[in-house]
């Protein structure tokens, strides 16, 4: 297939398709193809830049509350002479921060009211180091957790959906329960603590808001009956994106007994939900595409009809079946990739547009204040090759039933 | 008397019907010398077109040979019989068959823009073959902006733009009055002559085919030389 022949069958279907039809109806419908390609693009674009915006978003947040990596016992029973350990592996190349701290589960109750936590005993200045809850009380202080030594009613911080459900407010007592309480004749007794609430953060994440609580490394201990124990080490990492690599790092320099978690295993089904609806979004908005192609299936399939007669001609003349079959198959390229076309520059456009004039949304139903648009050259290339995928598909019945056309019979009865 | 260019030998052709087949024509044999003119006459339906038709391989007989000197037509396969058709014959219908949505000039190009010829070069030959035929000031005019004498002059010149050994003509000026009808015919004469061309034409006028170096009746299924 050389050149100069491609640019002929390329000359014929782009002619073809710019003149005035003698049936008009063929004209319109493949003005609609090329329509119905835009929009079918154009849609895609958008709503793949708009689920990327949410992803990013999600993501942004998600990771300036979380460490990137959590080292821990494989047994739980805590790590000890955990300072020469942070220290140690503080040095290892792409740790950047790393926190110790102790979890566990307790109640925590006000009145009447109560609900499940999730107890994070911190070194205030070391977690802001790793995770940015602490930076998000946006109620009252965390400062109260920076003081050292015993306070006989010590601070904690809550969660904005936890202090709703149990009715607390920044200057509250509240009274935790841990069940890690002291053995008795009576049998095990839970062990409990008044603490007096000095913030209540947001971050946007009801697993978060609903039930993680701070308090001082030194007060968890107490509570949980664990001197000197801590139950994690936090990470955060140069390249998030390899967190699960340097996990596996600081797994062999912490030694045998350890293993790590990071970011991406913790929120696994949060980021596939999020994949799989942006595939469905995809799919769902793909059949624009496939309906468009359907109108180019008709509108070639009644141009060949059309054009019976100068096929037999070209054919007559020495233009061969494959050659028909290409000219045909080059006219619906050319509506699909002038219909992507626009599709990309309306989308595209529109994408931008709607990032930099900040569509708005209810914070409080959404939690983010604004439509997030973060279109990608890489949905792009796809949602185009789909595109044209799809319309070459649409052309194979046409172009192949025009390259069957017999001049001697199609001419004979003219 | 020149070697033949075309050699026809036992070619028979039928087609299915409602009604069973239809013998249009068997065992013909004949000879067309390099450089002959020879006319093809007879009745509505004899089977003039259909023989056209096979010897320039826009269709397969039923039986016999085709040979354009060493080519044996009837058994091209269909890329072979494209190829046959670009650069070895030129064929002119009744209609003119040009292509409405393109210029004079490139219809005529056409079928060496098929082969891979170029535009530049196309248009060039396209434009001295449209010269040739006395359309030398209607270059860029579309096909509908044409009278029909000078649609079939086009259709002339892009029969032989890519200069072929052999010139079919299904009666060329069938669509034509009289007058008109004579300035084509005399056209092809005058091509046939100053360019050497062997040709084989069908036609109904009998004036025309006189003009002819000779004269073949289809008739009954048989191809027989006219008086």
């Amino acid at each position: 297939m050389d050149g100069e022949r491609v640019r002929f069958e390329l000359f014929i279907a782009a002619r073809y398709l710019r003149a005035k039809r003698r049936q008009a109806v063929i004209g319109i419908i493949t003005g609609i193809s090329v329509a119905g390609v835009a929009a079918g693009v154009m849609s895609l674009i958008i709503a793949l830049a708009i689920t990327n915006g949410m992803q990013r978003d999600l993501q942004d947040r998600l990771l300036s509350s979380t460490a990137h990596v959590d080292l821990m016992r494989i047994a739980s029973d805590g790590i000890s002479d955990w300072q020469t350990l942070l220290a140690r592996l503080k040095k290892l190349p792409h740790v950047t921060a790393a926190a110790p701290g102790l979890y566990g589960q307790v109640l925590v109750s006000r009145g009447a009211k109560s609900g499940g936590a999730l107890i994070k005993g911190v070194i205030p200045a070391d977690e802001r180091t790793v995770s940015g809850l602490l930076q998000q009380v946006n109620q009252g202080s965390a400062s109260a957790l920076e003081k050292q030594g015993p306070i006989a009613v010590p601070p904690i911080v809550i969660g904005k959906d936890l202090a709703e459900t149990i009715g607390a407010a920044v200057g509250d007592t509240v009274l935790v329960t841990s069940p890690q309480g002291g053995l008795t004749p009576i049998g095990i007794v839970p062990k409990y603590q008044r603490y007096s609430v000095v913030g209540i953060f947001h971050s946007g994440f009801y697993q978060y808001d609903s039930t993680y609580t701070f308090m001082r490394l030194a007060d968890a201990q107490r509570l949980f009956s664990e001197p000197d124990l801590i139950s994690v080490i936090s990470f955060k990492v140069d390249d998030l994106y390899k967190a699960n690599e340097i996990g596996r790092q600081i797994e062999a320099a912490a030694g045998p007994g350890f293993q790590t978690t990071n970011w991406m295993e913790q929120n696994r089904e949060l980021f596939r939900a999020l994949k799989l609806e942006q595939i469905v979004t995809f799919i769902v908005l793909g059949l624009i595409v496939c309906v468009a192609a359907l109108n180019i299936l008709i509108a070639l399939t009644m141009m060949v009809m059309e054009k019976t007669k100068d096929i037999a001609v070209l054919m007559s003349f020495g233009v061969r079946a494959d050659q028909v079959r290409r000219i045909f198959l080059f006219q619906g390229l050319l509506i699909s990739v002038l219909g992507t076309a626009i599709g990309l520059v309306l989308g595209y456009g529109l994408s931008v547009f709607g990032g930099h004039y900040r569509f708005p949304l209810d914070a409080s139903v959404y939690s983010i204040d604004h439509l997030p648009f973060a279109p990608s050259i890489t949905d792009g290339l796809l949602v185009s090759a789909v595109s044209l995928g799809v319309s070459l598909l649409a052309t194979l019945y046409p172009s192949t039933s025009a390259a069957r056309v017999l001049p001697a019979e199609a001419l004979r009865y003219e | 008397m020149s070697k033949a260019l075309l050699d026809v030998r036992g070619l028979s052709k039928s087609y299915a019907t409602g009604r069973g087949r239809l013998e249009l024509f068997r065992e013909l044999s004949f000879e067309v010398a390099e450089g002959e003119m020879v006319a093809i006459v007879g009745e509505s339906g004899a089977g003039k077109s259909s023989l056209l038709h096979l010897l320039a391989a826009l269709d397969k007989p039923d039986a016999g040979e085709v040979y354009l000197d060493a080519i044996r037509v009837d058994q091209l396969s269909l890329r072979e019989q494209a190829e046959f058709r670009n650069r070895q014959i030129g064929y002119v219908w009744q209609f003119h068959y040009l292509l409405p949505e393109f210029t004079a000039e490139e219809n005529v190009a056409m079928p060496l823009l098929a082969r891979g010829t170029a535009r530049p070069e196309a248009i060039s030959a396209a434009r001295r073959w449209l010269s040739e035929v006395e359309l030398g000031d209607r270059f860029s005019h579309r096909t509908g902006e044409l009278s029909g004498g000078e649609q079939q002059r086009v259709s002339l010149a892009r029969a032989l733009v890519t200069q072929p050994r052999l010139l079919f003509a299904d009666e060329p000026t069938g669509d034509l009055d009289n007058r008109t009808g004579d300035v084509v015919f005399s056209l092809i004469q005058r091509l046939h002559k100053a360019h050497g061309l062997t040709s084989v034409l069908v036609t109904h006028n009998l004036e025309f085919a006189g003009r002819c170096d000779r004269i073949l009746r289809l008739r009954n299924g048989g191809l027989r030389p006219a008086n």
